[in-house]
C-alpha cells in the first residue's frame, strides 16, 4: 500500500472515531449543558480497559498492567464503554450534584489531572508513563491481515461502528428524552420547575456520554496498539470541545463536520509534514495555538457553528395544521394578516386599555 | 366589555385549602427576606399577592415552589407537607410557577416549550425510545395536539416554530404561562404575570386567569396593579417585612389602617393611573 | 521526626506560592465572576518574563526580574481581559463561553511558550543558597524570602481590601456588580486594576514557584494550577481569606504526605482533601453560605 492511502485511511479513523468523541461530549455539553473538562480522562479509562482485556496476562511481557484476558474484540471495547460509564456515575454522584457550573469544571479538571498522574505514576494499573503497547490487533489473525491491510480494515470498522453509533445517538437527541436534556442546558431552574429531576436527567446524559467517550478511546487503542498518558493531557479535552463548537453545538451532522476540519485538517494533517530543522515540535506547538484561536474567532463571529443545531417543525411530528384563529395574534407580532378574533374573553383591567 | 363582577364564591371548589404555609422563614446573610409568613389558598380560587417591594413575595414564591429552600416554617400541598421538597417532585404534586423576568427555554422552539412540560413522559425513559416507539410517537402526537391547542388559544400559534429565545417580551410571559397549563396544574404561581406587558395585553392574560379558573385551576399571584386585583382577584394576602400582614378582600383592606399605611397608601397615590 | 519537621519547611514554602497564587485567582473571580483556566499558563509566562530579565537579556538579579516580570504580566493580563475575555463576558451571558475562552487562551499560551522556550528544563541564574537552621525547620535563603513575600503580601492584600477606597470598591463588586455600579463606583477601573493585581500575583508566583522548585518549564504553571484550584475550593471560591486558609492547609498537607507517601502523589493528597471538602461543605469550608 503506497504512503498516501496510509495517511488517508490513518485520518479516515481518526475522523470517525473523533466523531463518535464529539457525539459523546456533545450529549453531554451540547444537549446537557454539562461542561465536562475531564471529557479526555473517559477517554483514557476506556482506552486503557479496552486495551489491558485484550493483552495476554502481563507476566512475561515486560509490561506492568492488571487483568490481561485476552478478550476477543467487540467484547473488550464495550467492557471499555462500560466501565467509562460506570466511572462517570461515581463522578456524578461526588461532583455533579449541586456544583454550580464553574465549581463543577474545576473539580472536572482537576480529575482529569489526577488520572493522569495515578497512570502516569503507578505502573502496575496500566506500565505507567511508558503505557500499553503490543495491544492485539482485532481479527489481524483471524483474517491475516498485515500490518498494511490493518489500516484500511480497521478504519472501515471504525466508519462503521461510528455510522451505527450515530443512529442511536439521533434517535437520543430527536427523543422527548433529548428535548428534556435541551430544557435542562438552557435553564436548569426552569426544568427543575416543570417537574424535571435535573440531576437524574445530567446523570444519564454523563453515562451516554462516557460511553462514547470509552468507545471512542478503546478504538483509539485498537487501532495504534498503543495508548501512553501523553496521548490525554488535559489540554486534548480542548479539542473534543473545538470540534463540537466549530462544527455546530446540538447538531449530529455539525460535529462530523467540526470532527473532519479539527481533528482532521488541524490536528493530524501537519502531522504529515516534514518537521522544521532545528526546531522539533514547532508545527505541533503552532497547531495548537492555530486550534485556540479558531476556536475564538468561531465562537465570535459564528457560535452556532458551521452547521447549527436544527430546530424540531411542528410538522414533523405528523399533527394536523391548526388555522390559527383561535385568538388574537400579539401586536408585536408583525405580519399577521388575519383579522384577530378572540374566543377567551379579554377583562377590561386597566383603566385605558380594552380588549378588541 | 367593560369589566367582570367576580361572584362572591369564585370559581369551582369546595373552599377547601389547598396550598398552606406556617411560618416560612428565609434569611440571606442575616437579613430576613421572609419572616414567618403564613396563609392558605383556598381551592379553586384566585388569590393575589401583594405587599410594597422587598416584602419578600418572590423569595416566598421561589421557596413554596422549592426553587430555593425555607430556613423555618412549613408548607402543605393538599394536605401533604412539601417544605424544603425539590422543586421537580413539588411541580409533580401539580403546582406550576411562571417567573417574574421571563426564563424561556431559548434554545427551543415555542412548542418545544410546551412538549418538555409534561412530567415523568414515556419518552424521557431511553428504554422507551428504542424498545417501545409506537407508545412513544402516540404520547408525543398527543403533546403535540394539546400543545398547539394551547398556542392556539395564547394567541401564539404562528409562532410555534419560532426559537422561544426570539420573542417578544409579551409574547414570553403568554409562553410562560401555556407552558405551565400544558401540565393541567393544580395551583398555578404566577409571579407578575403582567409586569411590563402593555394594556392590551393585560386585559387578555387576566381573561385568560379567570378561564383558568373556570377550568379548576388555583391560581396566587404577585400583582402590583391594584385594578387588575379588584378585577380578578377573590382574596388578597398583604405581605409587609416577610410577614403576612392581613388577608381578605381587597375591599376589606382598603379599609385596615396598617395595610393602607403599609402599602395601599403609596400605590393608591401612585399606581392607579398604571 | 526530622523527616517531618523537614516536610513541613517545605510546606511552609509550597503554603507560601499556593497563597500568593490563589489570592490572584480569587481576587479576579470576585470580580469578574468566573474562573480563569488560563491562570496557571499567567504563572508560567510570568516566570519566562522573569527569566527573560534575569537570564537572557539584561541579566538582572533574580529579585529585580521576579519583580520586573510580575509586573509585565500584570499589564499582559489587562490586556488578554482587555481584548479577549472581558468582550466574552459582555456578549455571552452564561458562564460556559467564557469558561471555554479561558481554557483555550491557556492552550495558546501554553503553545506559545513551548514554541519560544521549548520543552527543556530552565534554571535562573541565582546566588548559591544557603541552609539555615530555624527552631526544628531547616530554609534555604531563598525560601525565607519566599515566606516573607507571602506573609508581606497577604499583609498587604489584607490592609488593601479593608483599609482603601480601591479596596472597598472591590468588595463591594464582588458582593454586587450592578449595585456597586449604581452607587458610583468606576467598575471598569476596578476591573482593570483586579486583572493586573491577578497577572501580577500569577506572575510572581509563577517566578517563586520556579526559585523554590530550582527550574521552570512552560507546563509547570498548569500542574500548579490544579493544587489552586483545590486550595481555593476548600477555602470557598471568591473569598479571598478563606483561599489564604486554604492555601495553608493544602501547601502543608501535599508537602508532608509527600515525605511519607510517595511525592509522585502530591497532587493526589490535593485532589483527596478537596473531594473530602466538596462532600463535606460543598459551598468551601470557609465561605460565606448561599454562593454555591
Amino acid at each position: 500500500m503506497s504512503g498516501t492511502w496510509y495517511y488517508i485511511f490513518t485520518l479516515a479513523f481518526f475522523l470517525f472515531d473523533y466523531f463518535i468523541l464529539a457525539m459523546g461530549l456533545n450529549i453531554q455539553y451540547g444537549e446537557t449543558g454539562i461542561l465536562n473538562f475531564a471529557y479526555i480522562g473517559f477517554v483514557a479509562i476506556g482506552a486503557y480497559v479496552t486495551g489491558v482485556l485484550s493483552l495476554p496476562s502481563s507476566a512475561g511481557t515486560g509490561q506492568y498492567y492488571i487483568l490481561g484476558l485476552s478478550l476477543p474484540f467487540p467484547v473488550n471495547l464495550l467492557l471499555g464503554g462500560l466501565t467509562a460509564s460506570a466511572f462517570a456515575v461515581l463522578v456524578a454522584l461526588i461532583a455533579l450534584r449541586r456544583l454550580r457550573t464553574d465549581y463543577l469544571a474545576m473539580v472536572l479538571i482537576s480529575l482529569s489531572l489526577v488520572l493522569y498522574d495515578v497512570c502516569n505514576n503507578y505502573v502496575p494499573l496500566f506500565n505507567g508513563a511508558d503505557g500499553l503497547y503490543n495491544v492485539p490487533e482485532p481479527f489481524a489473525a483471524a483474517l491475516k491481515l498485515n500490518t498494511n491491510s490493518f489500516i484500511p480494515f480497521f478504519a472501515a470498522v471504525t466508519g462503521v461502528i461510528a455510522l451505527f453509533m450515530w443512529f442511536v445517538m439521533s434517535r437520543v437527541t430527536r427523543s422527548p428524552a433529548g428535548r428534556t436534556f435541551r430544557a435542562i442546558r438552557d435553564d436548569e431552574v426552569v426544568a427543575a420547575a416543570l417537574g424535571k429531576d435535573v440531576f437524574r436527567q445530567q446523570l444519564k446524559s454523563m453515562l451516554i456520554g462516557s460511553f462514547y467517550a470509552g468507545i471512542g478511546g478503546g478504538l483509539l487503542i485498537q487501532f495504534s496498539g498503543s495508548f501512553n498518558p501523553t496521548a490525554w493531557l488535559p489540554g486534548e479535552t480542548f479539542v473534543v470541545f473545538a470540534v463540537i463548537l466549530v462544527g455546530g453545538v446540538g447538531n449530529n451532522i455539525g460535529l462530523l463536520v467540526g470532527a473532519l476540519l479539527v481533528e482532521t485538517l488541524l490536528v493530524h494533517l501537519p502531522a504529515f509534514l516534514p518537521a522544521i530543522p532545528g526546531a522539533p515540535g514547532l508545527i505541533e506547538y503552532f497547531d495548537a495555538v492555530l486550534i485556540g484561536v479558531l476556536l475564538m474567532v468561531m465562537l465570535w463571529f459564528r457560535p452556532q457553528g458551521v452547521v447549527p443545531e436544527r430546530a424540531r417543525r411542528a410538522a414533523s411530528f405528523g399533527v394536523k395544521a391548526r388555522l390559527g384563529t383561535a385568538a388574537g395574534e400579539l401586536a408585536e407580532h408583525v405580519g399577521s394578516a388575519r383579522a384577530p378574533q378572540a374566543t377567551t374573553e379579554p377583562v377590561a383591567l386597566t383603566t385605558e386599555g380594552s380588549g378588541p | 366589555m367593560t369589566s367582570v363582577t367576580m361572584p362572591e364564591t369564585g370559581g369551582p371548589g369546595d373552599g377547601s385549602v389547598i396550598l398552606r404555609c406556617e411560618g416560612i422563614t428565609k434569611a440571606f446573610q442575616g437579613v430576613h427576606a421572609v419572616n414567618g409568613a403564613a396563609f392558605d389558598v383556598v381551592k379553586g380560587q384566585v388569590t393575589a399577592l401583594i405587599g410594597p417591594n422587598g416584602a419578600g413575595k418572590t423569595t416566598l414564591v421561589n421557596i413554596l415552589s422549592g426553587s430555593m429552600t425555607c430556613d423555618r416554617g412549613h408548607e402543605f400541598i393538599g394536605g401533604t407537607e412539601v417544605t424544603n421538597w425539590p422543586s421537580h417532585r413539588i411541580a409533580r404534586l401539580g403546582l406550576m410557577r411562571t417567573f417574574q423576568l421571563s426564563r424561556e427555554l431559548g434554545g427551543l422552539t415555542v412548542l418545544e416549550n410546551l412538549l418538555v412540560a409534561p412530567h415523568q413522559q414515556p419518552g424521557e425513559s431511553l428504554f422507551n425510545v428504542f424498545f417501545r416507539p409506537r407508545l412513544v410517537k402516540r404520547q408525543e402526537r398527543a403533546y403535540v395536539e394539546r400543545a398547539l391547542d394551547l398556542l392556539d388559544t395564547y394567541g401564539l400559534y404562528r409562532l410555534r416554530d419560532n426559537r422561544a429565545g426570539e420573542l417578544s417580551g409579551g409574547q414570553k410571559k403568554l409562553l410562560e404561562i401555556s407552558r405551565a397549563v400544558m401540565v393541567s396544574p393544580q395551583v398555578l404561581l404566577l409571579d407578575e404575570p403582567m409586569a411590563g406587558v402593555n394594556p392590551a395585553l393585560i386585559d387578555r392574560i387576566g381573561g385568560y386567569i379567570l378561564d383558568l379558573q373556570r377550568s379548576g385551576v388555583t391560581v396566587l399571584m404577585i400583582e402590583h396593579n391594584l385594578n387588575v386585583v379588584e378585577q380578578i382577584c377573590d382574596h388578597v394576602i398583604v405581605l409587609a417585612e416577610g410577614r403576612t400582614l392581613a388577608t381578605g378582600r381587597l375591599s376589606e383592606l382598603r379599609q385596615n389602617e396598617q395595610v393602607v399605611k403599609a402599602y395601599l397608601g403609596e400605590v393608591i397615590d401612585a399606581g392607579t393611573d398604571r | 521526626m526530622q523527616l517531618f519537621w523537614l516536610s513541613f519547611g517545605f510546606g511552609l514554602v509550597t503554603a507560601s506560592v499556593l497563597a500568593i497564587s490563589a489570592v490572584g485567582l480569587s481576587l479576579q473571580f470576585g470580580i469578574t465572576n468566573y474562573i480563569n483556566f488560563a491562570y496557571g499558563d499567567f504563572m508560567a509566562l510570568g516566570a519566562f518574563f522573569t527569566y527573560v530579565l534575569n537570564d537572557e537579556l539584561l541579566h538582572l538579579n533574580i529579585w529585580v526580574a521576579t519583580l520586573g516580570g510580575s509586573v509585565a504580566m500584570g499589564a499582559f493580563a489587562v490586556m488578554l481581559n482587555h481584548f479577549i475575555l472581558a468582550p466574552f463576558a459582555r456578549r455571552f451571558k452564561k458562564t460556559f463561553y467564557v469558561l471555554i475562552v479561558t481554557f483555550g487562551l491557556s492552550l495558546i499560551l501554553l503553545n506559545l511558550e513551548y514554541s519560544i522556550w521549548g520543552a527543556d528544563v530552565r534554571f535562573f541564574s541565582m546566588p548559591l543558597d544557603r541552609a539555615h537552621h530555624i527552631g526544628p525547620l531547616i530554609l534555604t535563603n531563598s525560601q525565607l524570602a519566599v515566606m516573607a513575600i507571602a506573609v508581606v503580601l497577604m499583609l498587604g492584600v489584607h490592609a488593601m481590601l479593608k483599609t482603601t477606597r480601591l479596596g472597598k470598591s472591590m468588595r463591594a463588586m464582588s458582593d454586587n456588580t450592578t449595585l456597586a455600579m449604581t452607587s458610583g463606583i468606576d467598575t471598569n477601573r476596578v476591573t482593570t486594576i483586579t486583572w493586573f493585581l491577578s497577572g501580577a500575583l500569577a506572575g510572581l508566583s509563577g517566578a517563586v514557584l520556579g526559585i523554590t522548585e530550582g527550574n521552570l518549564t512552560p507546563a509547570a504553571g498548569e500542574l500548579f494550577l490544579f493544587v489552586i484550584f483545590a486550595a481555593v475550593i476548600v477555602g470557598g471560591v471568591g473569598s479571598i481569606y478563606g483561599a489564604m486558609a486554604g492555601a495553608l492547609l493544602i501547601g502543608l498537607a501535599t508537602e508532608v504526605s509527600a515525605a511519607y507517601i510517595n511525592p509522585a502523589y502530591k497532587l493526589d493528597t490535593a485532589f483527596v482533601i478537596l473531594i473530602l471538602a466538596l462532600l463535606i461543605r460543598p459551598s468551601g469550608v470557609f465561605a460565606r453560605p448561599g454562593r454555591a
